[in-house]
């Protein structure tokens, strides 16, 4: 049994945990939910003993099987730590790729485990660790075992992840957004190994995710944290259907779910008009490897694309990475690539709206120099189009208060805003030059459940009011629910169902739309 | 196999090209060969006879041929200024075998010092949480690399030639007499070499090492129970040796070029005080030569620090 006893921890004397109680029953599995910055990382991280050194309890204490292992005002006993990490407590991370060493085979470094903690021999150790291998479900275990962490597939490295979590039978596995990294039906894979062992090895688990949907999955109970604090903590089914406190309520409504209604943005359905007409179009990349001598390959990305886009309506686009999604959008923006086929466009020059706003602002420029970027493009592209300084000035102000920003803004950097507040930015940038077509890829994926809420809401009026168009992408299929008219599902570059969202949800007629549909329930 | 084709096309191209590139420069730079053997006061028909000798009044194109062809079949030319004896020009073969060893072996000396000594002291330095060792090493690799290579020559002299007597300031040991004391000679020169390489080499792999130890999988190796040192030698070194490799590589090929200042104030008989002398006197065939020789070198250890990088990381082979 693990108990967090009034737990507080201050990085630079700013508490980020504050006085945090959880008692961690053996076999149950414990949900920390809360957006970012919530303090639920930090919480665990201090659990494990793997919080950075410049952070500091400042009260409470740790208490694993009554012995002590944390407590504010004493030194870390590491060594005490050592003997508990692995062996008792393990944890999960979220991006496996990164969390593994690129340069050690992937059996070292789940052998690393028994190394450091059994006294058995080589071949001991790698007798056990294929036998977790298999455990967990990795087909192949010799192969795996002799592979680096690059040469496996995501889902196959955080398999490899969870074998070096559980090799040594811990009473406690720590997952910090275990599937957040993945596609949705490695998740599910994912989701369910988890329990899995959870049932089987009767230890206790601490699921930490922003994922809601995904902590009503697996979570036996739920603790809902907020600014550092624990606002609600309760059995899963009460916290998500008699939520006591108004955060929780708040944070329940702006999950995305399909069991709320949902409101189409078109009008009139009936005038229907084309603003963007794809004609059996298929984009290839031509690769020659690093070879200049070697012949081009010509790889096929996506395949015979026919569909239309109308005038103010939200075409969805769902399928999992690498299916050709984003390729596909940039083929309709124009951005040079080989295709075949056609694409007809009625308006200007269709804006993107991109995933992540940290990276895709340029950190140097101010919040109005950004925002006129696209009319000085344009300027140069076409010199009758070109506008005085003022003018343009004039459009980012204007943009500015489109998106919900006040004028102080204009003059900021983007690192000095938040999430959300970059994310409108970009879509400010995206409307500037009133385009018809928004080509949104993966708009709100980065973003907190109530943050996501708000740019949805903040598209939707947008495009009430300028008349917009969005290919809206994305692979969180409640999202697309949420957002469009009408859904487009990719597979391996090929279209495999176009409809209305709510038929296509009722009556998907596809074998793997209905998988895709029902893994993301 | 494909991969060591490709590399060799790629050298072959380059010395070409860089040969070319030389022998043009030799065109265009003002000065005559033929004025700075004989003087400005020679007759004209000694002049033209000279000319006829070296085969200068031929086209640059046909100078160029002659040239290439004898390089190919392994006939560098003779020299212009250097004489074997009174009737004979010093091949230029011969003339830079003399030399070459002594570069070489300067060379491996500065670099054995260079990685023996800077790696632990990069590491240790990673790992060190004392603010004062952390400090002082601050201070002293700021200082070392500041130093210009010929001031610290003048000071290694001073210090262990003149103070403690480890070595006879200029008296320089030749390889062929005492290949022992021709060693311990070199090791001073080698040390003005290697003391800024050592700062920066350190300092860049602590700043390395530093920076790994922010990465997801050194925070998977403490939740396995890893300790500090554990961390440090079993996972972060061999990630954060990357980039220090294609630095030491650039610094290999910058010493085997030729450390021309400190064989000029260690009075060292090697290739960096033979290219000035036959750049400064026009003698081509040796200047050429010289060129192709540190093109080659350049080419060749970034050829093994490729290699090395693939050994050290598994992800590069794959592509």
């Amino acid at each position: 049994m693990i108990k967090i006893e009034n737990l507080s921890v201050a990085f630079d004397g700013t508490e980020v945990v504050k006085n945090v109680n959880l008692e961690i029953t053996d076999g149950e599995i414990l949900g920390i939910v809360g957006e970012s910055g919530s303090g639920k990382s930090v919480t665990a991280l201090t659990l494990m003993g793997l919080v950075s050194e410049t952070a500091e309890v400042t009260s409470g204490r740790i208490v694993v099987d009554d012995c002590v292992l944390r407590e504010a005002g004493k030194p870390v006993d590491k060594k005490l730590y050592r003997t508990m990490q692995g062996d008792n407590m393990s944890m999960i991370f979220q991006e496996p790729m990164t969390s593994l060493n690129p340069t050690q085979k992937v059996g070292k470094q789940v052998g690393e485990m028994l190394k450091l903690h059994t006294v058995l021999t080589k071949e001991e150790i790698k007798a056990k660790v294929l036998e977790t291998f298999e455990a967990v479900g990795l087909r192949n275990p010799e192969l795996v075992y002799n592979c680096y962490p690059h040469q496996l597939s995501g889902g196959m490295r955080q398999r490899v992840m969870i074998a070096m979590a559980v090799i040594l039978h811990p009473d406690l596995v720590v997952a910090d957004e275990p599937t957040t990294a993945l596609d949705v039906s490695i998740q599910n894979q994912i989701v369910a190994l988890l329990k899995d062992i959870n049932t089987k090895e009767n230890n206790s688990m601490i699921f930490i995710t922003h994922d809601l949907n995904l902590a009503r999955r697996i979570c036996d109970r739920v603790a809902v944290m907020k600014d550092g604090r624990i606002v609600e903590l309760g059995a899963t089914e009460d916290i998500f259907l008699r939520p006591q406190e108004s955060y929780t309520k708040n944070l329940m409504e702006a999950v995305p779910s399909r069991l709320k209604r949902r409101v189409s943005a078109m009008k009139n359905a009936d005038n229907k008009e084309p603003i963007v007409q794809v004609k059996d179009l298929s984009v290839f990349y031509e690769d020659r490897g690093s070879n200049p001598f070697a012949k081009k390959v010509r790889k096929c990305i996506v395949k015979n694309a026919t569909f239309d886009i109308y005038k103010g309506e939200s075409l969805g686009l769902v399928g999992e990475s690498g299916c050709g999604k984003t390729t596909l959008s940039k083929a309709i923006l124009g951005m040079n690539m080989i295709t075949t086929g056609e694409v007809i466009q009625t308006t200007v020059r269709p804006q993107m709206i991109f995933q992540d706003p940290y990276s895709s602002l340029n950190p140097s420029k101010t919040i109005g120099w950004l925002l006129q970027e696209p009319l000085r493009a344009r300027g140069i592209l076409d010199p009758s189009q070109k506008m005085t300084k003022a003018d343009m000035e004039a459009a980012a102000y204007e943009m500015l208060k489109r998106v919900g920003l006040e004028e102080k803004y204009f003059t900021r950097k983007p690192s000095q805003l938040s999430g959300g507040q970059r994310q409108r930015i970009s879509i400010g940038q995206a409307l500037i030059t009133r385009p018809g077509l928004i080509v949104a890829d993966e708009p709100v994926s980065a973003l907190d459940v109530t943050v996501q809420a708000q740019i949805m809401e903040l598209m939707q009026n947008l495009q009430q009011e300028m008349e917009l168009s969005y290919l809206f992408i994305s692979h969180d299929i409640n999202v697309v629910y949420k957002m469009c008219d009408r859904i487009m599902v990719m597979k391996e570059g090929q279209i495999l169902e176009i409809g209305e969202t709510e038929e296509i949800f009722a009556h998907p007629q596809n074998e793997y739309t209905q998988t895709l549909f029902r893994d993301s329930l | 196999m494909k991969y060591f084709v490709k590399k060799i096309i790629t050298l072959i191209m380059t010395l070409f090209l860089v040969s070319v590139a030389a022998f043009l420069a030799f065109q265009v730079i003002p000065g005559d060969v033929v004025t700075s053997i004989l003087g400005t006061e020679a007759p004209p028909e000694r002049e033209e006879q000279l000319r006829e000798e070296l085969g200068l009044n031929k086209p640059p194109v046909v100078r160029y041929m002659r040239w290439a062809s004898g390089v190919i079949k392994g006939d560098f030319g003779r020299s212009y200024r250097y004489s074997k004896n009174m009737n004979e020009m010093m091949p230029v073969k011969e003339l830079i075998g003399d030399k070459l060893p002594v570069t070489l072996w300067l060379a491996a000396l500065s670099l054995i010092l260079i990685v023996l000594v800077s790696i632990p002291l990069g590491v240790l330095w990673a790992r060190s949480t004392n603010r004062f060792v952390d400090a002082a090493l601050n201070c002293i690799t700021q200082v070392s690399m500041a130093v210009p290579s010929f001031f610290l020559g003048v000071l290694v002299t001073y210090l262990f030639g003149i103070v403690f007597h480890l070595f006879a300031p200029g008296g320089y040991i030749s390889y062929h007499d005492n290949f022992k004391g021709f060693l311990g000679y070199l090791l001073f020169p080698a040390l003005s070499i290697a003391i800024p390489k050592i700062a920066m080499t350190a300092r860049f792999l602590r700043n390395s090492m530093l920076t790994e130890m922010k990465s997801d999988y050194v925070r998977t190796a403490y939740s396995k129970g890893c300790s500090k040192r554990r961390v440090m030698y079993g996972h972060v070194l061999r990630n954060a040796m990357m980039p220090v490799v294609t630095f030491l590589g650039m610094i290999i090929a910058e010493i085997v070029a030729g450390s021309i200042v400190v064989e000029q104030v260690f009075g060292l008989p090697g290739i960096g005080r033979l290219l000035i002398s036959s750049i400064n006197t026009r003698d081509f065939p040796v200047t050429e030569i010289l060129i192709l020789y540190i093109t080659f070198v350049v080419i060749f250890v970034y050829f093994l620090v490729d290699i090395l990088y693939r050994v050290i990381d598994p992800r590069i082979s794959e592509k």
